[in-house]
């Protein structure tokens, strides 16, 4: 005979104001089973659990219900107090009380039955909990970084000093993301590239980080500790290993003219290049659709001056499985245009300010690259469209970012500030010149940043104007931005040479696949969702997957770094220990039932489901049953629901278990 | 509102806040100094649009309307700022630059009351209130403005008859004096 505790939370007023708690203890101290119901005021509190561990040693309690709030919230902290006491955890259930039942009722006497019953359930439903052993699985002491921007990078290098070996996987050519691109950053003015670059360096150096450029995820396998993940390093037609970065082939390549998306298109590169100078690794790639080789079968110049002989026009792209513990992503932002979007796009484009068809209207990376000594100007501002220096520039925040119409509500965070900045930069270079700022908020919340946007008005004169722009149309060569002051309630027009907006800040285009891979949860916009929003903000939902910088949300360089080495920090925790204790919540097959379907092996989503061969003492096979790994099953009962046999069962929510739990009711 | 580098007179804003010597820029227009101004209601650019309107250059907006005269100088918007803008001293200036532009305000009567009232105070070292009144009344063209209040204030004592010269007008002619040298020398607003 079981000899059942129950313990029902107040949990502060959250229940009792709803149920009476009280009469939940006398009803269920009732029960068949039963042998101590009792309540108290903060159950997860110290002394709660203390209440509870003290009343299984001298009750001499077989199982625990804790009838309180979501199991999410602290199944873990009662089976951890159960389990101290001296019982298997597995025998503590909780009923939800609180979301399932005082939250959501008013009456309070209905809703003191439906707690009754909530409760009585469980106490039925836990008598036929098993004694489960935790299960361990052994840790793969080696990360996966995706994405080599500065949160890629910070990440992996802390990871790799703390002596384990990092793999880190970027898309581009070459390492450095964004940040690469900045001229100087907020709050400081500190130069981009000067304290980017030595940190490339670092990476590339470092003896246990392994570095792929150009290449891509292209499948992940497995879970926490063991990961195998396929890395497809595409075709870069210069062998890495050959290649000295002399830069001979750039020289003599015929075609000169393509856009350099790093110069967000001002610049030009020919089709073998490295996307800037600083670039790491310094090997150049073949841009396949632009070269004259790959499109006629004529030139081979490059591989004619390469002395190395480093390029290889027959190479394909490689496929690599890689095994790692865990996984850091960091796949960064984009920036939103104003461009007219596709017809049932969630994102529309800005009409209004002339759907990007102004050339002298441009964003604020564009601008970056303008203001950049190694940029296409050489860190001259000068026009698009004349390559006048502008006079008059106006500055817009706010485009695309908390703009519902558009279909983005969220702030861009890092808009105000790089704006600040932007106008300092201008008044630097272009001391006859005037900058305007039209704003909507000015936020600026950080260490030394609000008093980095106020310099830029009170000393560096830049003249900010509170009120969106309406409308922006050229008009000559002048664009007209027409705006309003809402201090003074006045409509203003300004007569602008440069218009430069601040668009939003993005997930990276086919983050949403990306996350369908790794198998993490993302938000509507596509950026990816940590576990909890407060307390596990840099881990995934999804065991062994961490999150740093921009691809979570829009976040500036000190906060990406530092959420790079909090992800960095929790890989560390993870590679401390050899082995993993992980839930024993799997589903275990009755192998004389199992007919070997395998329709669980075809639903299965974690890949849990192997086939196993029976064989009898001389080894003639009787049957193939399925078995579940019970390292690899993540306990999502799929293949219990699928079963057309009733041969495989979840632990803890086995058909008996619940057919008592309805039979209770 | 056109705004250019033409259109925003920075010079002007320059002076201002050379003669108040506070920050115009520094103000980011929160609001508080209208919020407390006793006299925000009379004005029609209340006190921070005033500041705002400095920033952008447009000086004649402010200059054009009456709320510098409103303003009563009690000091309660420099007091209560939290950007510590000298609000009450950019008012004093506002209107030393409309005095000194002869007046460009519509109240200018505001400008001859307070010439009557300096040039008072230099001949009888005091204030001799009915001779105030009454050249006011006269150079201003309103002669029978605020008459019937005149009979009124004579009983009660407030308004004396007959003036009564201060003792020390040697004095008073000194700081008279030294303070026109000091404005022809630029010392003194």
């Amino acid at each position: 005979m079981s000899r059942i505790g129950v313990f029902i939370c107040h949990c502060g007023e959250n229940i009792s104001r709803t149920v009476d708690v009280e009469r939940v203890a006398a009803e269920v101290g009732k029960l068949p089973g039963v042998a101590f119901a009792t309540d108290y005021k903060y159950m997860c509190s110290d002394p709660g659990q203390g209440l509870l561990k003290k009343a299984i040693r001298e009750e001499r309690l077989s199982h625990v219900v804790v009838a309180a709030c979501s199991p999410r919230m602290h199944e873990k902290t009662f089976r951890k107090a159960v389990e101290s006491a001296g019982l298997n955890p597995f025998l503590c259930e909780m009923a939800n009380i609180r979301e399932h039942c005082s939250w959501v009722h008013q009456d309070r006497k209905e809703a003191t039955v439906k707690a009754i019953e909530l409760v009585g359930m469980m106490v039925e439903r836990v008598k036929k909990n098993r004694v489960l052993p935790t299960i361990t699985v052994p840790v793969t002491k080696r990360a996966l970084v995706i994405g080599g921007g500065i949160a890629g990078i910070q990440a992996a290098l802390d990871i790799a000093d703390a002596g384990y070996e990092v793999i880190l996987v970027e898309r581009e050519p070459s390492i450095g993301g964004h940040m690469a691109q900045l001229s100087e950053t907020f709050p400081t003015l500190d130069c981009s590239q000067c304290i980017m670059t030595p940190k490339m360096v670092d990476v590339a150096n470092h003896p246990r980080i392994r570095l792929y450029t150009y290449a891509e995820i292209e499948r992940v396998e497995g879970y926490i500790g063991n990961f195998q993940v396929t890395v497809r390093r595409k075709a870069r037609s210069v062998i890495e290993e050959k290649c000295t970065g002399c830069g001979v082939c750039m020289e003599k390549c015929p075609v000169k003219k393509i856009p350099n998306k790093f110069d967000q298109n001002l610049g030009m590169r020919p089709a073998i290049y490295v996307p800037f100078p600083q670039a790491v690794p310094n090997t150049p790639v073949i841009d396949r659709e632009n070269c004259i080789k790959f499109k006629t079968g004529k030139c081979g110049v490059c591989r004619k001056v390469c002395g190395p002989g480093a390029v290889d026009y027959e190479q394909e792209d490689r496929l690599i499985v890689e095994p790692v513990g865990a996984i850091v992503v960091a796949t960064g932002f984009d920036l939103y245009s104003i461009e007219e979007k596709p017809k049932g796009s969630p994102i529309k484009g800005y009409g209004e300010f002339g759907h990007g068809r102004i050339p002298d209207v441009i964003d604020g990376m564009t601008f970056e690259r303008l203001a950049s000594a190694s940029g296409p100007t050489g860190g001259k501002i000068l026009r698009p469209s004349d390559g006048r220096e502008p006079k008059q520039i106006v500055f817009i925040q706010c485009v695309g970012s908390r703009a519902r119409e558009k279909g983005i509500s969220y702030c861009s965070k890092i808009c105000c500030m790089y704006t600040a900045k932007h106008t300092m930069l201008y008044h630097h270079k272009v001391h006859d010149g005037q900058a305007y700022v039209f704003f909507m908020d000015a936020r600026t919340p950080g260490k030394n940043y609000d008093e980095f946007w106020r310099r830029s008005i009170e000393e560096e004169e830049a003249v900010y104007i509170r009120g969106m722009v309406s409308r922006l149309y050229q008009k000559g060569d002048k664009i007209v931005v027409m705006g309003s002051d809402i201090a003074v309630g006045v409509q203003v027009e300004i007569e602008a040479d440069m218009v430069v907006l601040a668009t939003a800040v993005q997930p990276q285009k086919g983050a949403d696949a990306l996350a369908q891979k790794l198998g993490i949860s993302y938000d509507k916009y596509n950026f990816y969702s940590e576990a909890h929003a407060k307390l596990r903000p840099v881990e995934c939902a999804t065991a062994g997957i961490y999150l740093a910088g921009a691809c979570q949300g829009p976040k500036d360089i000190p906060d990406t770094v530092s959420q790079a080495s909090a992800a960095a920090a929790k890989v560390i925790i993870l590679f401390a220990r050899d082995q993993l204790e992980r839930e024993p919540i799997v589903a275990r097959v009755r192998e004389a039932g199992c007919v070997g379907c395998f329709y669980c092996k075809k639903v299965c989503p974690y890949g849990a489901v192997e086939e196993k061969e029976i064989r009898d003492r001389q080894g003639n096979l009787v049957k193939v049953v399925a078995y579940v790994n019970p390292g690899v099953c993540g306990g999502c009962g799929t293949c219990q629901a699928t079963c057309p046999s009733k041969s495989v069962e979840l632990d803890g929510y086995t058909d008996e278990q619940i057919v008592a739990m309805i039979e209770a009711l | 509102m056109l705004l250019s580098s033409e259109t925003m007179d920075v010079s002007f804003v320059r002076k201002v806040e050379a003669l108040s010597g506070t920050s115009v820029r520094r103000c980011f227009q929160c609001g508080k100094c209208s919020a407390g101004c006793p006299m925000a209601t009379f004005m029609e650019h209340p006190p921070n649009r005033v500041v705002r309107l400095l920033q952008l250059g447009q000086w004649q907006r402010i200059l054009a309307g009456r709320s510098i005269w409103y303003c009563a100088s009690c000091e309660t918007c420099s007091t209560r700022c939290p950007n510590k803008v000298h609000l009450s001293s950019i008012m004093d200036a506002l209107r030393k630059l409309s005095w000194d532009d002869e007046g460009p305000s519509k109240e200018s009567y505001v400008q001859l009351a307070n010439k009557l009232f300096l040039q008072n105070i230099r001949t009888y070292g005091r204030q001799y209130e009915l001779r105030l009144a009454a050249v006011f009344n006269v150079k201003s063209g309103q002669f029978l403005k605020d008459l019937m209040l005149g009979p009124k204030l004579i009983t009660k004592g407030k308004l004396k008859m007959f003036h009564k010269k201060n003792k020390n007008m040697t004095e008073i002619e000194k700081i008279f004096s030294r303070i026109d040298e000091m404005r022809k020398n630029g010392e003194a607003l």
